[in-house]
């Protein structure tokens, strides 16, 4: 570890805790109607589609509307994707996309997971880039981010059943948010050296005599948003490690902030909405806690190296000239420490971009990122799940409070009772179901074991991750899983819509219960949610749900292969 | 063949869901039927 990379970690996180509030209150103006700049479009679209935008949705019409819009989205792609053949803006003549990973492909990008079975590059036209993927990277960006605005209403609400309208929200999201804010990190993109283009591959001879095809496209726009979206599907199947979208330490140091850029803000927008800042900044703090956790553990476990490395005296240790530790699986233009950033970044929100191969890293720094996207991917998160996700931990974390006090919870004036407390522990039970399940099917199918590169436990981890990857729609590969059969398409396409929407629909629900219940005022037996002891708490809930889910699969696969390692032993 | 199945598949999921939210919203009013009992 240096200091370098120690301060560059250190920057990163005092520019989030810098931008959370002007972003949060920009947040406020996108979606309580305020910004009116494209009002004549946002007009124009309500009108086409037949919105009424004045129209107080109850949950299950929300709902409803969330999945009507993801399902016809989601076959539009899939008939776009397996007649591309035929489409415009296709100048290779790429082929229609085979029928399983048609499906995976348009699951995955519906359900903002964007986990790829195939190389962009060789699979997608032009057209289906633009059109079909990055259409999906802002809507279900938007989506995700209305379903946390719609709780965060159902909290605030005084009375009434409405929690906001889906419609609005989603439009509103896209346009005055991601649209912009893409915008003009595209073009910061591109003033770096990231490639906007429509040019045909270009041949080109290597300095051995070699020819190499250099891959084209319309990279910047698309780059912008998987990262602001916490979206993370790239252009390349090399993701934010190919030199063409991601070429300057400047456009990795953006590209990694970009990731937290709204999730961060949305906890202020939190706080300013249930009328109780410091309770914004509570959240706050505790995703920075495990943020901290992650990105320290993981930079210390792949600085610190292989062990077998270092008895075959392969020089482990960092000086001026050699970057030490364990660089299998890095680019040498961005070393160990902002690897170890991007992969915590990544996997503590839904993103999945990499620049670096997280199967390459020692057990333990693969460790991290499993974790944090079994933790259900809450610090600072994916767009809008990672908030609703933290809150309802702390609806979970309040009445386990009350419980130890003997009262009935209350949660920002309202009381959690049993429903709500259904609907919170449906939502935290769906997404382990479907992670251990699928794993476990996987790992006893001759299916499931056949697409392993590693044998042992680090072909578990493989399979552990894919399925964690997917189900908490992050989408990050541990890059040793072939996930191109119909075993894999088809359950890892399952698993993207389950992770999403069966744990939408509950959250949703409890937005509508929170959004009837009548508010009280604090007394004296009110569990402050504002406290450094409330942070502790909330930390603490998340690490034992966590730990108690998935220490077991976690222990046979990264936690053995360490323990392992020590002995000398690789798999 | 498959891409009927495909199809057929998503379509399924999303009607299972839609039948998802009215299981919730029963799940929530029995609940709170419960809570209201003294």
């Amino acid at each position: 570890m240096t200091w370098n990379g120690w301060l560059q970690i250190l920057v990163f996180s005092g520019l989030v805790l810098a931008v959370t509030k002007p972003v949060g209150i920009y947040l406020v103006r996108v979606y309580d109607g305020s910004l009116r700049w494209l009002a004549p479009v946002e007009r124009a679209i309500y009108r086409l589609a037949g919105v009424d935008p004045d129209e107080n949705q109850h949950w299950t019409r929300y709902a409803a509307a969330l999945l009507v819009f993801s399902a016809v989205s989601m076959l539009v792609t899939y008939v776009a994707l397996r007649l591309q053949g035929h489409l415009p803006l296709n100048p290779f003549q790429r082929p229609g996309v085979v029928d399983r990973q048609a499906f995976e492909t348009a699951a995955s990008f519906t359900t903002n997971t964007n986990w790829q079975s195939y190389a962009g590059e060789t699979t997608m036209s032009y057209l289906s880039q633009m059109m079909q993927l990055a259409f999906h990277n802002f809507t279900s960006a938007a989506a995700g981010v209305a379903c946390a605005v719609a709780l965060a209403r159902g909290i605030a609400r005084r009375s009434g059943t409405g929690i906001g309208n889906f419609w609005v929200d989603l439009i509103r999201g896209t346009l005055y948010l991601f649209l912009p804010a893409s915008f003009v990190l595209a073009l910061l993109f591109v003033q770096q050296g990231t490639i906007q283009n429509f040019a045909h591959y270009i041949t080109a001879t290597t300095v051995e005599g070699a020819k190499q095809v250099l891959a084209m496209g319309p990279v910047a726009s698309q780059t912008a948003i998987k990262q602001l979206g916490t979206n993370g599907g790239g252009f390349f199947n090399a993701n934010a490690a190919h030199p063409f979208e991601n070429p300057t330490p400047w456009t990795n140091f953006l590209s990694v902030f970009a990731i937290f850029v709204v999730p961060a803000g949305l906890t202020w927008f939190y706080g300013r909405t249930v009328r109780n800042q410091r309770h914004g900044w509570a959240l706050w703090a505790a995703m920075f806690v495990l943020f901290a956790g992650g990105v320290a553990t993981t930079y210390w476990a792949e600085a610190r190296g292989n062990p077998i490395h270092a008895a075959r005296g392969v020089d482990v240790v960092a000086t001026a000239t050699n970057p030490g530790g364990n660089m299998e699986g890095k680019e040498v233009r961005f070393g160990i420490a902002n690897s170890a950033l991007y992969a915590t970044v990544t996997t503590d929100a839904s993103c999945g971009a990499v620049n670096s191969m997280h199967d390459s890293f020692t057990p333990l720094g693969g460790l991290v990122p499993l974790v944090n996207i079994q933790l259900g991917e809450l610090i600072f998160g994916g767009v809008g799940s990672g908030l609703y996700g933290m809150i309802v931990m702390a609806v979970l974390t309040v009445f386990i409070a009350g419980l130890m006090v003997g009262r009935t919870p209350e949660y920002l004036g309202k009381k959690i009772q049993s429903r709500e407390v259904r609907m919170a522990m449906l939502y935290v039970l769906i997404f382990p179901a479907v992670i251990l399940v699928l794993t476990a099917a996987s790992a006893v199918l001759p299916s499931g074991l056949a697409g392993r590169n590693n044998v042992g436990p680090h072909g578990l981890s493989e399979i552990l991750y894919a399925f964690s990857s997917v189900t908490g729609n992050n989408g990050s590969a541990f890059a040793g899983l072939s996930g191109g059969s119909y075993y894999y398409n088809t359950l890892l396409g399952l698993g993207t819509l389950f992770g999403r929407f069966a744990m939408m629909v509950p959250m949703l629900a409890l937005a509508g219960f929170l959004a009837e219940r009548k508010a009280v005022p604090e007394s004296a037996g009110t569990f402050p949610v504002t406290t450094p002891l409330f942070v502790v708490l909330l930390v603490g809930v998340i690490v034992i749900v966590g730990a108690l889910t998935f220490f077991p699969a976690l222990s046979l696969g990264p936690v053995v292969e360490h323990l392992l390692m020590q002995t000398g032993r690789l798999f | 063949m498959l891409d009927l199945l495909y199809v057929a598949l998503t379509v399924g999921f999303f009607a299972l869901m839609l039948a998802y939210i009215r299981g919730c919203e029963r799940l929530g009013r029995d609940a709170g039927a419960q809570d209201e009992r003294p």
